[in-house]
């Protein structure tokens, strides 16, 4: 049984935790503090830093740069509206030995600067190739530094224990495989929009991350159903409660069925409108998942098992 | 080095929000922001019904894991136990509200400072108190620090009229803590998290 704390004259019996409205009131508590620009954050970076990837084993400029804007430009403008003190944002660089914040910044400067030393030949001519050796370093630091960066924030969430939600290491593997198929989408976009000839492996890779996804997003939930309260809560509320709508419709429906329906019809059809109709699908599914699991995560009952069994 | 922390009796505790008061008026937090409040529950079917209360505060972690998670360092750990925030290196990323469990670190949105309680201005009284406090970061219950450093008791502890509130040494085996902790059972609020809190509870 689940009802809303805090109402006035409400019957609750002592079976019955709902969401508190307000930190006075008994019930679980919201996550409000990482708001949509932090699910803005991850989800460029993700998004961009897996374009880049991709771009970069196949030789496709475009793709290099357009990921590489994604996430110098659009990632780290999400996080400094995001932060309070945003002038400071140097010191979250401090402590890479402890925090995951701190390595995602550490990750985010080399991927700026590896990222630049391989671009500007690129785009402003080969007066500015270094040397094979240094380029070659900065190709396999840009991958190294662009794969943390897809994966990073699943580690800042999982190392956050109030929100039960988040505490599973399938996450960043999660995480990780949404920026790769985030990459690939925008991968096909981007050649199939300036004409250009797709290799033969992209769609086969996009068609089988849309099933890893599925599959992990099914490993997921179980998971989560023999997590703590809170997590099982959160569970409830995507499956039967107010999020269910973007959960099987826009996450799973929207972003991996359709696309993937839509990505095998391309595959016979070549259109440049469906390609585009593929994209905004994924990225629909891509970036509501990403909402999802900031939005609905959920603190804990103030209560201890003694004080909750007594029901005092 | 005493490792400060403090016994809840929530068999004395009457929800009367002394302590919230108290702690507002100890250290002036802005609108919406309590570092010690009461959880209020009912429980039971009408009409056996009754109301319970929970008072709540940071519970000053040994195991903090708004310390853990802040990439700063701007959350720390006293020798004595007492998780305090240094407002100068706090970038306002709001790490350390999503690590805490037990909801007890507040943020001091943009504008919080501008405006007092029920007015448009700043009262004289909370244009002082909030100097302490710095827009786009973070602020928590410091266990009353600065009176605890002059031997003094935190507000919430001195105000409580029914003496729910005992403060103390936690891991002096011979104080009064470690007597009513192990004497009436006492526990901590969501163990499973692996926090270690300090914050202890009694209802034997």
């Amino acid at each position: 049984m689940s009802s809303s704390a805090g109402n006035e004259g409400e019957k609750v019996t002592t079976q019955s935790v709902g969401i508190a409205n307000h930190r006075f009131a008994f019930g679980y508590y919201r996550q409000t503090f990482w708001n949509w620009l932090i699910g803005v954050a991850f989800f460029l970076g993700g998004l961009g830093a897996g374009l880049f990837v991709l771009a970069l084993l196949t030789d496709h400029t475009a793709g290099m740069l357009a990921g590489y804007l994604i996430v110098v430009v659009g990632k780290n403008t999400a996080h400094m509206l995001f932060l309070g003190r945003p002038e400071r944002f140097w010191r979250a660089a401090m402590r890479p030995d402890r925090s995951w914040i701190a390595r995602g910044i550490w990750a985010m400067g080399f991927f700026a600067v590896s990222g630049l030393i391989l671009l500007l030949p690129r785009v402003l001519g080969p007066a500015w190739r270094l040397s094979d050796w240094l380029n070659g370093a900065a190709a396999a630091v840009a991958i190294l530094s662009a794969i943390i960066i897809m994966f990073y924030d699943g580690f800042v969430m999982n190392s956050s224990p109030g929100v039960a939600f988040w505490r599973t290491r399938l996450l960043p593997l999660l995480l990780l495989m949404y920026a790769t198929l985030g990459g690939s989408t925008l991968s096909l976009t981007i050649r199939e929009l300036r004409g250009e000839v797709t290799p033969s492996f992209l769609p086969n890779l996009e068609h089988g991350l849309l099933v890893v996804n599925f599959v992990l997003l099914a490993a997921y939930l179980p998971r989560m159903n023999r997590s703590l309260p809170a997590a099982r809560e959160t569970l409830r509320q995507w499956l039967s409660g107010p999020y269910t709508r973007a959960f099987f419709g826009l996450v799973l429906l929207v972003g991996l069925l359709a696309t993937l329906l839509l990505s095998v019809v391309q595959n016979h059809v070549h259109a440049s409108g469906l390609v585009l109709l593929i994209a905004a699908c994924e990225l629909t599914g891509d970036f509501t998942l990403m909402m999802l699991l900031l939005r609905s995560g959920l603190f804990p009952v103030q209560t201890a098992a003694a004080y909750s069994e007594r029901g005092i | 080095m005493a490792r400060y922390g403090m016994v809840i009796d929530l068999k004395r505790c009457i929800g009367c929000n002394a302590c919230t008061l108290a702690c507002k008026q100890e250290n002036g937090t802005p609108e919406g922001v309590h570092f010690a409040r009461v959880v209020t529950r009912e429980v039971g079917t009408y009409p056996a019904t009754k109301r319970t209360f929970l008072p709540v505060l940071c519970n000053h972690c040994s195991d903090a894991p708004c310390a853990e998670a802040c990439p700063t360092g701007a959350t720390y750990i006293r020798p004595d136990g007492i998780v305090l925030v240094d407002k100068e290196k706090c970038i306002g990323c709001r790490a350390c509200n999503v690590a805490c469990p037990y909801m007890n670190r507040h943020y001091v949105a943009k504008g919080m400072l501008k405006h007092g309680y029920g007015t448009d201005g700043l009262t004289p009284y909370e244009a002082i108190k909030f100097m302490d406090f710095e827009e786009g970061t973070n602020i928590k219950c410091a266990l009353c620090a600065p009176r605890v450093d002059q031997g003094l008791e935190p507000a919430c502890v001195i105000t409580c009229p029914t003496d729910a509130r005992i403060f103390g040494d936690v891991e002096d085996s011979n104080g009064k803590l470690q007597r009513l902790i192990k004497d009436r059972k006492g526990w901590t609020l969501s163990p499973e998290y692996n926090t270690k809190p300090n914050v202890f509870y009694l209802d034997e």
